[in-house]
């Protein structure tokens, strides 16, 4: 018997293609957990909230399902499937949400209330700072006068330079200079572990 | 005892000449006012002549410091001053916790734990001003110490030794220093690739989730997404940076259950 990803791989290697005829609908990267002006589902009112969309802290996980406070503290019911995406900087297994964790979730909204994800980001920040000071595999970032530990995570940090590709090398980082940094918040602390530091330079 | 109350004046006068000046020419620094907490204090458009009168009152004292002979009275003011400072520093930290105190320089940092710090500093020096007995040569070393203590709390001049300190501390010992190329591709270059990548443009409109799972094997990278009831596979070569190597295939769910 082939396995799931046996099937996936002969699929791709095998019939799969270099392009795919296009439809209209928008697409999900990690960006996209910020970008709601483009993806919000259409028909939604300018400024009214988007019903596919959540976001807030976790308060329990009961099976398969988060009970999730919002930050305006409306309570969301979130139902995680075999399908949905979830991403605590990088792909992770359900097992990785904790009680705790900040949330962006978006999926289809069911009759009942309750969100069926189709993809969730935990903890995900975006945040734009100078580099006071470099040490111990850390940057310490100044956000609005606001210190944050960022933390280098081998294996996982890139640093994307201007346009160049992305690369596991951040030894070009320099004290002082202006980033922005893609990570994973480490709740109740003012510390960061780093996705992408993108560089102007 | 005396000669380190008697270099207390001149502490004080360097550092109020330096403040009066900044805030009476500092062309930057008048632009900025408006974005200090003395804005906040005083209203945006009484930002600049406020801080033309405490610059006028610091030189002011600074000059009475200086010129002699002392009197007890100079130290006061002096103390007067500092208190004040103290006094809108803690206002500041309160009322506009995001604004820099416009004291000493056109930075934007926001009051810190540093600033409370050089005031109290600067107060101390004013009240030992106040005891120092007239014509008493100052105790150089002490004074030395106090401007140097002075100086490196005030982050004003961060960018003048502590940024190139660092820098400098930073190429010596690089604390970051390029991993050893083990061969393993962080996931975050695969998917720069593959968002660059025709299959990848003509797929994304069918995507409904981020990346749902990813496995290396044979030199190449898979990445799997949702796409509503099918799965979308991308196959993204490990080596190389041509975004056209990458390929893609819909898969329905059913049969991948089979």
């Amino acid at each position: 018997m082939r396995s799931r990803r046996d099937v996936l791989k002969s699929a791709v290697l095998g019939g799969g293609a270099g392009v795919m005829a296009a439809t209209a609908l928008g697409s999900l990267g990690p960006e996209a957990a910020f970008a709601t002006a483009t993806s919000a589902a259409p028909g939604v009112e300018p400024g009214a909230p988007d019903p596919n969309f959540a976001e807030g802290r976790i308060r329990s996980i009961k099976d398969n399902t988060l009970l999730v406070l919002g930050s305006n503290m409306v309570f969301h019911t979130i139902r995680v499937v075999d399908g949905t995406s979830l991403w605590k900087l990088g792909p992770v297994g359900f097992d990785q949400a904790r009680p705790g964790d900040g949330l962006y979730a978006r999926g289809v909204r069911m009759p009942d209330g309750m969100l069926a994800a189709e993809a969730v980001w935990l903890n995900i920040v975006n945040i734009k700072g100078h580099i006071t000071d470099i040490k111990d595999q850390t940057l310490r970032l100044d956000h609005n006068g606001h210190e944050v530990l960022c933390h280098v995570v081998p294996g996982r940090s890139v640093a994307i330079h201007s346009e160049s590709p992305p690369t596991a090398d951040l030894s070009l980082l320099k004290v002082a200079q202006h980033v922005q940094i893609l990570g994973a918040w480490r709740p109740d602390t003012n510390e960061v572990d780093i996705a992408t530091v993108f560089s102007p330079h | 005892m005396n000669g380190i109350a008697a270099s207390q004046p001149y502490v004080i006068a360097l550092f109020l000449l330096w403040a009066g000046l900044m805030k009476l020419f500092g062309r930057r620094m008048r632009a900025q006012a408006g974005r200090s907490a003395l804005a906040r204090l005083v209203g945006a458009a009484r930002a600049v002549p406020a801080l033309r009168l405490v610059g006028l009152a610091e030189l002011a004292v600074a000059a009475a410091l200086l010129v002699p002979p002392l009197h007890p009275l100079d130290g006061a003011a002096a103390g007067l001053l500092a208190t004040g400072f103290l006094g809108y520093l803690g206002y500041a930290y309160v009322a506009a916790p995001t604004s820099s105190c416009g004291c000493l320089g056109d930075h934007a940092k926001p009051v810190d734990v540093r600033s409370f710090a050089r005031a109290g500093l600067l107060l101390a020096a004013a009240l030992l001003a106040m005891t120092a007995p007239a014509a008493q040569p100052p105790f150089v070393p002490l004074a030395v110490l106090e401007v140097v203590a002075l100086l490196a709390l005030s982050s004003e001049l961060d960018r003048h030794w502590l940024v190139p300190l660092r820098r400098l501390r930073v190429r010596l010992r690089p604390p970051l220093a390029a991993p050893a190329p083990s061969g393993d591709v962080p996931l975050e270059t695969s998917l720069h690739l593959l968002r660059r990548s025709p299959a990848y443009c003509s797929a994304s409109a069918r995507l409904t989730s981020d990346v749902r799972e990813t496995w290396d094997e044979d030199g190449t990278r898979f990445v799997v997404y949702g796409a509503g009831p099918s799965t979308a596979v991308f196959a993204v070569p490990l080596s190389g940076d041509d975004p056209r190597a990458v390929r893609v295939a819909l898969v329905d769910e059913a049969a991948l259950a089979q």
